[in-house]
């Protein structure tokens, strides 16, 4: 029943001084990740299609890229991931290829288009990377956020947390969830794989009977803090921007083991053109500036292997995400039909 | 009037080149609107005639009553006119003040109102009218010194991607004013989940309860509005506070950004 938390994991690498740790000493144990020193230099044309997210940081991201490279003619189309996920298929269909590159926020639209047979087989050495459970043909992996257990911290203690999503709804404690939010319901699909429909169907109907729902994951985890609900479903990073803003919040992290409560999913990036730009595009976002940059910016867990977490998750070692082929949770539909079959939505 | 339209020009200018891809409730815009001062004349003629029609059917109200006054001709004169598209896509929030008029008349006409009532209705339509013909002379003026530019692809900022969230909820108002619900919920849901979602990470750090007051103006408080038959006016409230918050929202982060540190 060992949990990990906020408090702990702080105190754990207290030479990293106090909430919010600066993202060079947080991420001071990368290792694999390149230097963009060096990379090539960019040149030529590009044309890359953007999900929107992360506040404009990835937006930052290519304006360093673009800065850093002059001769690299750079067009960007920004648009809702899944608009633009089928967009690109669309075109295809037409015989048409106006993307480059499509950088995703989230597996199931760049499984989208993998799917289809779209996307360039990436060199081994950018595959490697990964640790190998995130090693994808097509596409590379940028960062990802977790799914945590947010708990007040006045009204319990971690240890009263159980480490098995499945053994949640028989905890006792009053749970906080968003079920129409979309990362709870990625989490759902990964419970639906590992766990087995049944299982699954059983969950949530016990859940339902306990949780008080929320407009957003947000919402989830203020109810925590103040709280108005002992324990909550939501991204890590709720939490963690919370605390930037408000150090003294009465909020912490647990983590269940090896099960969807822990689910990892990530951002992703692919090739859609052949030849070297558009793969030479991938390596600087997978340099060790940018994944440092977006872990301490926006929050997020750098993928490539070797980086260090952003500053208050636990180290990456310590965390035991589930084994699951991302690109799997882009099937949502048997998640909302069951979700609506019991009631959820 | 002058006075009304100076204070619009700083949100016209902005408006004149939006890029969303808006449902308009007359079917195509129309390429007029791609040359606004050459219509500029047109689109006066069409004020007047459209503002007498108004005229003529509340004084049949009050000659011969709600049958003779046919007062569902005010959609179809307001849905004939290409000065609707000119409004439409330069200036929303006047946009809706004009279906708000337009419905405030055939509410109280169907409702067999006093006609001083139906008069009050039918001057704050004048007046929206009027102030719509001025926006669109400024939003002329503009687009003849800065052509409308294309729809925007290029990456956005957070602050600005706040100023067309405001953007978009004026366009709700302006659909549920014009009594198309449909549109006006999906553009809620859209501008929620597309929109707000990839920007409210950085709020939360700076002001987390702003954040969460907006969460649920999006998912609860104006959705249970639209869905539940609320008035015009309460709508614009929920929005004009919800429009507030944003613009707090937009300070704090132009502030953030000045201390972002470097990528490389």
């Amino acid at each position: 029943m060992y949990r990990r938390s906020f408090l702990q994991t702080l105190a754990a690498v207290g030479a990293l001084g106090a909430f919010p740790l600066t993202a060079g000493r947080a991420l001071a144990d990368s290792a694999a990740a390149v230097s963009v020193q060096e990379l090539p230099p960019l040149q030529g044309d590009l044309t890359l299609y953007l999900g929107r997210g992360e506040g404009g940081l990835y937006e930052n991201v290519l304006k360093a890229i673009r800065d850093r490279n002059p001769k690299l003619n750079l067009k960007v189309r920004t648009g809702p991931t899944a608009a633009l996920a089928n967009t690109i298929v669309a075109e295809a269909k037409a015989g048409i290829r106006r993307a480059d590159l499509f950088w995703a926020v989230d597996s199931g639209a760049i499984a989208l288009v993998a799917e289809e047979g779209k996307g360039q087989h990436l060199p081994a050495d950018l595959v490697e990377q990964f640790d190998p459970v995130f090693r994808y043909e097509k596409w590379a992996p940028v960062t990802g956020r977790i799914r945590t257990l947010p708990f007040n911290t006045d009204r319990l203690s971690a240890e009263r947390i159980p480490d098995s999503i499945m053994a949640l709804p028989d905890s006792g404690l009053t749970i906080g969830w968003a079920p129409a939010y979309a990362a709870f319901q990625s989490f759902i699909t990964a419970m639906r794989l590992l766990e087995g429909e049944q299982a699954t169907r059983d969950w949530l109907r016990a859940m339902n009977r306990r949780a008080k729902s929320f407009a957003g994951e947000l919402g989830v985890v203020m109810a925590a803090e103040r709280g108005e609900v002992d324990v909550g479903l939501a991204n890590h990073y709720y939490t963690l921007r919370l605390k930037a803003g408000k150090p003294n919040a009465s909020v912490d992290l647990a983590f269940t083991k090896n099960d969807a409560g822990c689910l990892l999913n990530s951002s992703g990036i692919m090739a859609l053109s052949p030849g070297d730009l558009p793969v030479n595009f991938i390596r600087y976002v997978l340099t060790r500036e940018v994944q440092s940059y977006l872990a301490s910016e926006a929050y997020e867990i750098p993928m490539v292997s070797g980086m260090g977490m952003p500053p208050g998750l636990p180290p990456r070692d310590s965390i035991q995400p589930p084994d699951i082929n991302l690109t799997r949770l882009a099937n949502l539909r048997p998640t909302l039909d069951l979700m609506r079959d019991v009631g959820v939505l | 009037m002058n006075r009304v339209i100076n204070g619009l020009a700083a949100a016209i200018s902005i408006l004149a080149v939006f890029a969303a891809n808006p449902a308009y409730a007359n079917g195509e815009v129309g390429e007029h609107v791609k040359d606004l001062s050459a219509h500029i004349e047109e689109y006066s003629g069409e004020v007047r005639w459209f503002l007498d029609e108004a005229d003529s059917i509340v004084n049949t109200y009050a000659d011969k009553g709600a049958s003779a006054a046919e007062p569902g001709k005010l959609v179809e004169n307001w849905e004939a006119v290409k000065f609707h598209a000119a409004i439409e896509t330069t200036y929303v929030p006047v946009y809706a003040s004009i279906w708000q008029g337009i419905f405030g008349i055939h509410d109280a006409i169907d409702k067999g109102k006093p006609v001083a009532e139906v008069r009050q209705q039918q001057e704050a339509l004048k007046q929206a009218m009027w102030q719509a013909l001025g926006a669109v002379k400024l939003a002329a003026k503009n687009q003849a010194e800065q052509p409308v530019a294309a729809t925007s692809t290029g990456p956005m900022d957070p602050v600005s991607t706040l100023g067309q969230i405001k953007d978009n909820l004026d366009r709700v108002v302006a659909k549920y004013a014009e009594r198309d619900v449909d549109t006006a919920l999906n553009l809620v849901y859209d501008t929620y989940a597309n929109r707000f979602e990839g920007v409210e990470g950085p709020i939360i750090e700076h002001d987390a309860a702003l954040v969460e007051d907006l969460e649920k103006d999006f998912n609860v408080v104006l959705l249970k509005q639209l869905q539940g038959s609320a008035s015009v006016s309460d709508v614009e409230q929920t929005v004009k506070g919800m429009k507030s918050k944003i613009e707090r929202a937009q300070s704090l982060l132009a502030e953030a950004e000045k201390n972002r540190r470097s990528v490389f």
